[in-house]
């Protein structure tokens, strides 16, 4: 399982990154700093010292009889001094110098490591340049003083980083607790509960989630209902052919005549047939309602129009109506060659159904000006006008149809031709006559760039 | 016995014309509500077999108008013809609306042919005002609408579906004179050629098969079964 990164965790680990880096940044400062200072004031002291040494040489040295001199201080072990008379006899040092030179004989600070032990040392000659007078001071005194300095500006980090750290959780704990309480919002949620989620009290960042999450549900809250409603729908539409059936059945059993008992066994399977078409009809519609995508084929429309209409050649011949295809040759198109047989074999179906015997239903497909458009044209008695925005939803049957079909055909042309981001046009087709159900293939963006290639693109594809 | 058959299916229609015929009833059958409602005001029905679902004139629409007709002059009364509705809807709103807007019973697709027709015949007596199943004279005859069976003296008599129908209206009517033209409209629907002497002949059959002085003939007016002497 995948390891998430928490946010709490996250945050606090940030934070407490954040001042430890200033707080040491401050601490490396202040102890550069403080060193720097008191380098300088100890090496004052050195000089001072020198200087004072300098001076007393030059007076009382006649009178100094003792090697070396009295420790008064629990620091004076660390402090050495040397007076070399011409630079060379050693005529006084302190107990802790040793025998040799401290530094060279040059005038002013040096650092020299004598028996592994560091020296600072400040070089200075009396006024006449008969005494050389040299005054050390241990390195590790310096060395000292950082480390507790250090150690001053260290310890109360050390101790208040797991107090901050503590301080700190709390207050992002605080800090998230609205997106805590979203997320039980949510997670204490029936599963079809989706009424919208209230921003009321939430923070101005966590307010977009929630506007996103709420607008979400509402898009869920559509497809359900729109699910129930054709689940709903279906099973009601089916009710009536089994209906249908069921009473065929039951008339053919209690049936007088031979005559009576076959017209209603047949009328039994006729029912069987429709609600069987009926069945196909909702399934194709609840395929094409979770369909994405899949159109990119290319294909020759002249091609799928002249398969449908062979398919309905012989439903047409029984009933006496001719069947017409008019297409451009040129008219190529990416498409899913097989909702588009869907769609022309639903209209071919219903023009055929409709119009009259003797009659003629047309396919015309054509290409004008770039937009590819594929009409099926009747004969039939058409739509009334006021009608004509009803007939495409769902299970809506015009009044009159004799042929009782499922009332899906066209809301399954009109959901294919949304796949493939086409128009719908009903209407009319000659003199206010018969009905006219074209489809209008809009620009393709894919296609426009090899406008005038298409051929080359595509080769003809076999026609037979 | 004339039903008005509401039913815009063709398959679902043709069923039921069918099968309310072989149970003994003349069926009118429309196929949407303008002209269902049409009929109701030209024709005295029996009964009406109603779907919800129809076009036009939705059956609830036309249930409406025919409970809050005014019965006036010359027309049939339809007002309180029995109508039992055939709904796809089966939910208990639906139902509730059903019987709210004036049904007296419904039926939820698919139905049991059987179960349909002893409803009918359920709604019918009621509407004829007997509770009892079978109708019977003080002569001895005695009719049941269920098993379409008529016994005299207890020993079954051989009817067609005409002449049963014939003696079913006029028991259900006993003691009110029927004219010919009353007994055709239970016997035929519309479009059905009518014999010229028809109601004369069933009449003159029910007499030979069971006891002439069953019906009484008032010359000019139409036909009567007396309601039983001193009963």
């Amino acid at each position: 399982m995948l390891q998430r990164a928490s946010l709490k965790r996250r945050l606090l680990e940030l934070v407490l990154a954040a001042i430890a880096l200033i707080w040491l940044g401050t601490a490396a400062f202040t102890y550069h700093d403080a060193r720097e200072e008191f380098d300088e004031l100890l090496d004052a002291h050195l000089a001072q010292a020198a200087a004072l040494l300098v001076v007393q040489t030059s007076h009382e040295l006649d009178e100094i009889e003792t090697e070396h001199t009295a420790m008064p201080h629990k620091y004076s072990p660390r402090i050495a001094f040397q007076v070399w008379e011409g630079g060379k006899i050693l005529r006084i040092h302190s107990s802790n110098a040793p025998s040799q030179h401290l530094a060279k004989r040059e005038e002013g600070f040096s650092d020299s490591i004598i028996d592994n032990q560091g020296w600072r040392v400040y070089s200075s000659w009396d006024g006449s340049g008969e005494y050389l007078i040299q005054v050390a001071e241990r390195a590790d005194v310096r060395e000292e003083l950082a480390r507790t300095i250090a150690r001053n500006l260290l310890q109360p980090v050390l101790i208040s980083l797991p107090l901050l750290a503590i301080l700190l959780w709390v207050a992002v704990a605080r800090g998230l607790h609205p997106l805590v309480k979203l997320t039980r919002e949510v997670e204490q949620r029936e599963p079809d509960n989706l009424a919208p989620l209230n921003a009321g009290a939430a923070p101005r960042e966590v307010v977009p989630l929630i506007e996103r999450l709420n607008r979400l549900f509402i898009r869920i809250a559509a497809s359900m209902q729109r699910e129930r409603r054709f689940t709903a729908d279906a099973a009601h539409e089916l009710r009536t052919p089994v209906a249908a059936i069921k009473a065929q059945a039951q008339v053919a059993q209690a049936a007088f005549s031979k005559e009576e008992r076959m017209h209603a066994l047949d009328n039994a399977i006729l029912g069987c047939d429709r609600a069987t078409h009926l069945i196909e009809q909702l399934l194709t519609l609840s395929r094409l309602d979770t369909l994405e995508g899949g159109v990119a084929e290319p294909c020759l429309l002249k091609d799928v129009a002249s398969e449908v209409i062979a398919s309905l050649a012989p439903v047409a011949l029984e009933k006496g109506v001719r069947l017409e295809l008019l297409a451009d040759d040129e008219a190529f198109l990416r498409c899913n060659p097989e909702l588009l047989r869907v769609l022309l074999r639903n209209l071919l179906d219903n023009s055929i159904k409709h119009t009259a015997t003797g009659t003629s239903v047309q396919v015309k497909i054509s290409r004008e000006a770039g937009v590819i458009s594929m009409s099926v044209s009747d004969d039939g008695p058409g739509i009334p006008e006021q009608e004509l925005k009803k007939v495409s939803e769902r299970f809506y049957r015009p009044l009159g149809t004799q042929a009782s079909g499922s009332g899906l055909g066209l809301s399954i042309v009109k959901r294919i031709a949304e796949v493939h981001n086409a128009s719908l046009q009903i209407g009319a087709a000659r003199n206010g006559r018969g009905l006219r159900v074209t489809v209008l293939f809009k620009q393709q963006r894919k296609m426009a760039g090899t406008d005038g290639g298409e051929s080359s693109m595509f080769p003809t594809q076999s026609t037979d | 016995m004339r039903i008005l058959l509401v039913e815009d299916d063709a398959l679902l229609g043709d069923a039921l014309q069918v099968g309310l015929r072989q149970s003994g009833y003349a069926v009118d059958w429309m196929k949407d509500g303008v002209t269902a409602e049409q009929a109701l005001t030209t024709e005295p029905y029996t009964a009406v077999v109603l779907d919800l679902g129809l076009p036009r004139l939705s059956g609830l629409e036309l249930l409406k108008h025919l409970r809050s007709r005014n019965t006036h002059k010359g027309a049939p009364s339809s007002k309180h013809t029995p109508v039992l509705i055939l709904t796809a809807r089966d939910t208990v709103d639906d139902r509730i609306k059903g019987l709210d807007a004036g049904a007296d019973d419904y039926l939820v697709k698919p139905f049991d042919m059987g179960e349909l027709t002893a409803r009918l015949r359920a709604l019918i007596r009621r509407a004829s005002g007997s509770a009892s199943p079978e109708l019977q004279t003080e002569a001895g005859v005695t009719l049941d609408p269920a098993a379409h069976r008529v016994l005299y003296h207890d020993k079954p008599v051989e009817l067609s579906a005409k002449e049963f129908a014939v003696l079913h209206a006029l028991m259900l009517n006993a003691g009110k004179v029927m004219s010919r033209a009353q007994l055709e409209e239970q016997l035929y629907a519309w479009g059905e050629e009518v014999e010229s002497n028809a109601v004369e002949v069933h009449i003159h059959h029910l007499r030979r098969k069971l006891f002439p002085e069953l019906i009484e003939t008032i010359r000019g007016v139409g036909y009567l079964l007396p309601r039983g002497k001193g009963a």
